[in-house]
């Protein structure tokens, strides 16, 4: 098994390594460098073309600071973990073919990681005791997924979203709303001096099931914008009362997710997971339940650090990619399982007295 | 140091590698090399193709004297996959990194067999235009006649000082009637050519021809384009996108 792994991850507009060391199953983050691209915020959106070209441009020198600040020489690194999917497809071919001739010319093991399953992993790379059994939920600006996760590797696929992931959600509203891109920060910041009386916005399949479906709630804030008199007034308040919205929807499933599945561990991970607010929620809404895990914002956002930990994972089962691996957008999660057979009882969350 | 040389070229639907060295005072000579057809295979294939290659001369990568890389313009996408990869391949040991057009290696395989002569290279940039370039190949150094530019084919003909002899590349295919016009003769497909790879080799010793990288972390190929989302908005605000390239992070 490695004892000095690299992780790369391109696979959207952040240009990211990490390197891992250490002995089997225990590995310590030596170091990690995000560079985020400023470039895309006067576009209030990731412009695909603009993103691949930035990596290409500044992956080797994120790399050089990553081996810099962790001390270690190209000659000491045994292994190269890098994100292969999903994500832009452009953005993620420069990580997958830089890093397969970095293996390639150094010898060194090579393995592809699914970037969803270091969202998974990311928590552990801070608290080496968290394991599995837990229920994970994933929420950033590209997807939203409810996993059981029986052990390291294995995923049973509770609910994803129908439409705009939660991240998306955010990013779409903050532009409603005149805020900067992404748009998770801002509305946070902003809800804070919000009423969450003044307005209310629907809860979308709050009451059944494990899907999630944002878009309707968007349409929502839209109308309410439009219907403002004096939207620097109501600004604050309507930031506020999307945001409840939201993680009433995304901590009322993961409750009903870990009543399910008897877990007494609830994972938080993906971009949105930053949000102290979604944490705090999840925490008094688990309490005596499940303990929350959910990583540091560093490693919540895309990073290298959480492609590393998975990688290194695994690696040590023995995994390892060849030099055809390839780029997939749609790139499937490896370990999927069907989702069990859910009673219909248990598909509905008690409500609290 | 082995002397060796490792050429990479992934402008066009053709992936190509050669591996040469300088045999004597002549140009660097390819001694092995390959290729895969298809856009779509490039990533995938990229660093098989180089092991191929490095391997039948029982090299490996930190054996190397530097890396010669078709400069573009080309696919974008295509252009990104062989600059990571030498960029993988090149940095741990600190290899050199030369660049040479990618349309001048397509005239250059056609002047293996015209010589001297003005032949224009043509690849196909969308949106009825070409990616252009005319050059005359002499042994020693490389004349460019016109420069690669983004224009259709009547603008190059238009830009040309002498009427070429040939026209060669994708681009030319699409167009055959203009070009067939123009030259008096039928466009060449890229796939008659010498794979572009093993003329990057014979190249890039030539004066005129490679442009010398000096900051390999952060080289970047000429896409010939900027991105469409950058044009627009460079359209509507009327300023240059704030370093679009060099994110500040």
């Amino acid at each position: 098994m490695a004892e000095v792994l690299l992780g790369i991850e391109t696979s959207c507009d952040e240009t990211s390594a990490a390197v891992l060391v250490g002995e089997r199953g225990r590995p310590e983050l030596a170091s990690l460098v995000i560079l985020s691209q400023d470039v895309h915020k006067v576009f209030g959106g990731v412009v695909p073309e603009l993103a691949s070209r930035a990596h290409l441009a500044t992956l080797p020198a994120v790399v050089e600071r990553a081996l810099d600040e962790a001390g270690v020489s190209w000659g000491a690194v045994d292994a190269v973990a890098v994100t292969a999917g999903p994500g832009l497809v452009g953005a993620l071919l420069v990580g997958v073919v830089y890093a397969k001739a970095l293996a390639y010319a150094g010898d060194r093991a090579l393995i592809g990681v699914h970037h969803m399953e270091g969202h998974v992993f990311a928590p552990a790379v801070e608290d080496p005791e968290l394991a599995p059994p837990f229920v994970a939920l994933l929420v950033s600006g590209g997807h939203t997924l409810l996993l059981d996760v029986p052990a390291w590797g294995r995923y049973r696929l509770l609910g994803q979203t129908r439409d705009d992931a939660a991240g998306e959600a955010f990013d779409k509203v903050a532009t409603l709303l005149g805020l900067g891109y992404p748009g998770g920060p801002p509305i946070e910041r902003l809800a804070v001096q919000g009423d969450p009386a003044r307005f209310s916005f629907p809860r979308p399949l709050l009451e059944d099931g494990f899907e999630f479906s944002f878009s309707g709630l968007k349409t929502a804030v839209l109308r309410a914008v439009r219907a403002s008199t004096d939207l620097e007034r109501d600004r604050p308040h309507l930031a506020r009362a999307f945001q409840d919205a939201v993680l009433d929807v995304l901590v009322t499933k993961l409750e009903r997710a870990v009543r399910l599945t008897g877990h007494h561990t609830a994972v938080l991970g993906g971009g949105v997971a930053c949000s102290r607010a979604l944490a705090t929620l999840a925490s008094q809404r688990l309490a005596g339940l499940a303990r929350v895990a959910v990583a540091s914002p560093r490693l919540n956002a895309d990073n290298a650090a959480m492609i590393a930990r998975a990688g290194w994972w695994r690696l040590e089962q023995g995994e390892r990619s060849d030099w055809t691996l390839d780029a997939r957008a749609d790139l499937p999660l490896p370990g999927l399982e069907p989702a069990p057979a859910t009673p219909h009882s248990a598909l509905r969350t008690p409500h609290s007295p | 140091m082995s002397g060796y040389w490792l050429a990479i070229d992934t402008a066009t639907e053709i992936a190509s590698v050669a591996v040469g060295r300088r045999a004597g005072a002549g140009p660097v000579q390819s001694e092995t090399g390959a290729h895969a057809q298809g856009a779509r295979r490039h990533a995938s294939e990229i660093v098989r193709l180089v092991d191929f290659a490095l391997a039948g001369l029982g090299i490996r990568p930190a054996d190397l004297s530097g890396i010669v890389l078709g400069d573009g313009p080309g696919s974008f996408t295509g252009l990104r996959i062989g600059w990571a990869a030498a960029k993988g391949l090149a940095q741990e040991a600190g290899l050199d990194l030369v660049a040479v057009p990618s349309l001048m290696a397509a005239a250059a395989g056609a002047a293996v067999k015209l010589g001297p002569v003005p032949i224009a290279a043509c690849f196909d940039a969308l949106r009825g235009q070409v990616y252009g370039a005319i050059y005359v190949v002499h042994p020693g150094r490389v004349q460019t006649l016109v420069a690669p530019a983004v224009l259709t084919v009547p603008e190059l003909v238009r830009a040309a000082p002498l009427r070429p002899q040939l026209v060669v590349g994708d681009g030319a295919m699409l167009y055959a009637d203009a070009v067939r016009a123009w030259s008096g003769a039928a466009p060449v497909p890229l796939a008659a050519l010498p794979p572009a790879a093993s003329v990057l080799l014979s190249l890039f010793t030539r004066e005129g021809a490679a442009r010398v990288i000096t900051d390999p972390v952060t080289a970047e190929p000429v896409y010939g384009r900027l991105a469409e989302a950058q044009v627009k908005w460079e359209a509507r605000h009327g300023r240059p996108l704030p370093d679009p390239s060099r994110p500040r992070g």
